[in-house]
């Protein structure tokens, strides 16, 4: 392990963030050609780097406290990582790198991309943040920080779709976060602790009446963050304007971090398994619903956006349901959905760079044009419908054998055909794009250039390569799940076994 | 903008290196009495934006430039950054306190917070101007 | 005798009605500023102490640190607002930028008018 790794995930993209508008200054000045972008992918190649330096000792077994400043928790602000921490940290950290090599061709034609740049990393400082921190009013702050630049990343382009999408997320949102602001508050009186771990130990001296307000008001504000059902309205038209490799980074990284909020705040802090059954059951609302707005779409990314509410609907089936397979196969889901749906994502932007449209209206038989891009989307069309060999299956096949085995069949059935409905609706992409009668302007539209098709390409062989060894990939998400069983121990990790 | 009637004026050129004074008084106290980088940074900022409604955006200008508040408001970050970095040289935890502590209730004491809030104090400042400049610039659009 | 809390607790609900009910995009963003500010009265007042000292030793104090420990108010609510009003300044920089922009793009401020995105 890098010494101070954990600091420096979070230090390296905030540093590169400052740091960002003197270097766009200074490239400008003297000339040099795309310095900004080259710096960018260096810093997330690095921050990757230091992410996995962190794997041996989490993966051993070993929770990783650190304190800043030298304070002990609970009275300092510490980042503890365990392997729930490790497995979103690593996929932000992945997203966050693929999403930029990709960015590097799919924005060049935008100005200001100073700005772009610096918020991306702090999107991704702030995602780092809230994924390492053992500190609950931490992890607000950082998850403002998140929200905050993502606010300002769907408005990028100025125009109206972005603008008006934009302002419904903000308000919704910041709504999120008051609520869970208040949540913090409502703690804080309670027991006088802001350390996750301290709070946890000492929440499970007070009487469950006193601890409901506050459980609601989190799940509520995260509920917003992560778009279930009721609370889902801005996620399709953030999604729809933001560009595409904005959206490929929300819908990969910042559900995920969303999730293992969720998670967090529930399973650890509260303790609270058995309201398990009642995120099930919003999963469960959350997949039909988003499945079914998912069929009556005419632009790709909005339908990719309610398609990714679906998916979320999957993971808190399986966490909520609490068992060990159904939360192996709901982080092994959510691994999966933040592979799948950044590059379905990328294609999208793809299909926008070349045509200039996701209206699946007014696109068609570009087989033709993009024989690899259209096979890559066959790929991630498959593997989020859950057909094998490809690892949307294997994730969805465990959480089906989770939800029979905890005594709700009628789970596994809904699951079933929310599958088939999946499917349904990307075949209707896939003829409305791909196939079907191609439109005289669209001749000469060309295939992806390289460099956008590359992270498409690596993403496409990992939803492959876990489909055919769904083993390895559960061997990644084993740790994670562990680590949200065993809150004790992360409880004494970090408090030093008091 | 165009900026407001001679009273106005000349209050405010009257005014504005008391208020900038007194900001940077609260920054460099922080350690010491209450407020710190963050309040004194917007009294600082509003030292600024007060000269701006005076004298019109032109004027303000000429006395800090978009691009330069662009470039301080990034060295106020890095700023506390490499402060919390430069912990970690010194063989100790980010951000702790590693440096002379001097004696207690003196200016020059605390060891890296003054350093800290000197930097929180500029980022503040640089930040709110900024968000102020933007939004004139965004009217400024509708103008043309 | 626990005025403020109530008076917290009445601001995060005229802030929920003002986002709920209002039909103003300025209005929304008054809302929501009303709605963090009763969290933040909240917050504060969870940290007083009637009588009590600022938190903050000066050199006579520091001869008595459990007394003084003993009569100070908590500073962390203190510190927890103090982070939180920095981030709501930045909701409230952004929100009223995109509303000159909603306002340039529709010429409406009506929040119901910005629905082009659905069709």
């Amino acid at each position: 392990m890098i010494s101070h790794a954990p600091i420096l995930a979070i230090l390296l993209p905030l540093f590169a963030a400052f740091l960002m508008p003197v270097i766009g200054i200074l490239s400008r000045r003297r000339g040099i050609k795309r310095a900004r972008e080259w710096f960018a992918i260096a810093v997330v190649l690095a921050e990757f780097a230091v992410v996995a330096s962190m794997l041996p000792a989490v993966w051993g077994g070993q929770v990783l406290v650190y304190q800043l400043g030298g304070w002990q928790p609970p009275w300092g602000v510490n980042l503890a990582i365990d392997g729930l921490n490790l497995l979103v940290a690593l996929i932000v950290a992945g997203i966050g790198t693929l999403v930029m090599i990709y960015s590097f061709v799919y924005m060049e034609r935008d100005t200001g991309l100073d700005q772009y740049y610096t918020l991306f990393l702090l999107i991704v400082a702030g995602m780092m943040g809230v994924a390492l921190t053992g500190d609950i009013f931490n992890l607000y702050v950082f998850f403002e920080i998140m929200c905050i630049s993502s606010y300002a990343l769907v408005a990028f382009r100025r125009k109206w779709q972005s603008i008006e999408a934009s302002i419904k997320y903000m308000i919704v949102s910041s709504l999120g976060t008051s609520f869970i602001l208040l949540g913090i508050a409502l703690l804080y009186g309670l027991v006088g602790s802001l350390n996750i771990a301290d709070l946890a130990q000492k929440l499970g001296q007070v009487s469950p009446s006193a601890v409901i307000v506050p459980l609601a008001l989190f799940v509520t504000g995260l509920g917003i963050k992560i778009a279930v059902v009721p609370l889902h309205m801005w996620m399709p038209d953030a999604y729809q304007a933001a560009p595409s490799a904005v959206a490929a980074l929300f819908s990969g990284a910042t559900a995920t971090v969303g999730i293992y909020a969720m998670v967090r705040v529930v399973y650890t802090l509260f303790g609270a398994f058995a309201i398990g059954i009642m995120l099930a059951a919003l999963g469960l609302v959350t997949m039909v619903i988003g499945a079914l707005m998912a069929l009556a779409q005419r632009d790709l990314k909005r339908l990719l956006a309610y398609s990714g509410i679906s998916q979320v609907g999957y993971v808190l089936l399986g966490i909520g349901l609490g068992t060990v397979l159904g939360i192996q196969g709901g982080l092994f889901h959510l691994f999966n959905n933040a592979i799948y749906k950044t590059m379905l994502f990328m294609i999208a932007g793809a299909i926008i760079y070349r045509v200039g449209t996701s209206n699946m209206d007014q696109l068609g038989g570009l087989w033709k044009n993009m024989p690899v891009t259209a096979t890559l989307f066959v790929v991630g069309a498959l593997a989020i419908s859950g057909v094998p060999p490809f690892n949307g299956f294997a994730s969805k096949w465990m959480i089906y054998v989770a939800g029979i085995e905890a005594g709700q069949p009628v789970f596994t059935i809904i699951a079933l055909i929310t599958s088939a409905l999946t499917l349904a609706y990307f075949l209707k992409a896939l003829n409305s794009i791909f196939l079907g009668q191609r439109p005289k302007h669209l001749s000469d539209v060309k295939e992806t250039p390289l460099p956008m098709m590359f992270p498409i390409m690596l993403l496409a062989v990992l939803c492959v390569v876990f489909g055919v060894l769904p083993q390895l990939g559960i061997d990644i998400v084993r740790p994670a799940q562990e680590a949200v069983m065993n809150s004790g121990g992360y409880i004494s990790a970090v408090l030093g076994g008091a | 903008m165009a900026g407001m009637t001679v009273i106005v004026r000349t209050i405010t050129r009257l005014l504005f290196p008391f208020t900038f004074l007194f900001g940077a008084y609260i920054v460099l106290h922080g350690h010491l009495t209450p407020g710190g980088g963050f309040p004194g940074g917007v009294i600082i900022a509003a030292s600024v934006v007060m000269l701006l409604l005076a004298y019109g955006i032109e004027r303000a200008e000429t006395k800090v430039s978009f691009l330069q508040a662009e470039v301080l408001e990034s060295i106020g970050g890095l700023a506390i950054v490499v402060l919390g970095l430069l912990s970690l040289l010194l063989g100790v935890a980010f951000l702790q306190n590693k440096f002379p502590l001097g004696e207690l209730g003196q200016l020059f004491s605390a060891g890296n917070l003054p350093l800290l809030y000197l930097g929180v104090g500029i980022k503040v400042a640089a930040g709110i101007l900024l968000i102020f400049y933007a939004m004139l610039f965004a009217f400024r659009g509708d103008e043309k | 005798m626990d005025f403020n809390y109530v008076i917290a607790m009445l601001l995060v609900a005229l802030g929920l009605y003002c986002l709920l009910l209002k039909r103003n995009l300025i209005k929304l963003i008054i809302g929501l500023v009303v709605l963090t500010d009763g969290i933040h009265l909240f917050l504060i007042s969870l940290g007083y102490r009637s009588g009590g000292a600022a938190a903050i030793v000066s050199g006579e104090m520091f001869s008595d640190l459990p007394g003084f420990a003993a009569q100070a108010v908590d500073p962390i609510p203190q510190a927890l607002v103090l982070t939180s009003i920095v981030i709501n300044i930045c909701i409230l920089a952004l929100a009223l930028s995109l509303t000159i922009y909603a306002y340039r793009h529709y010429g409406t401020l009506d929040p119901s008018k910005l629905r082009r995105l659905k069709e």
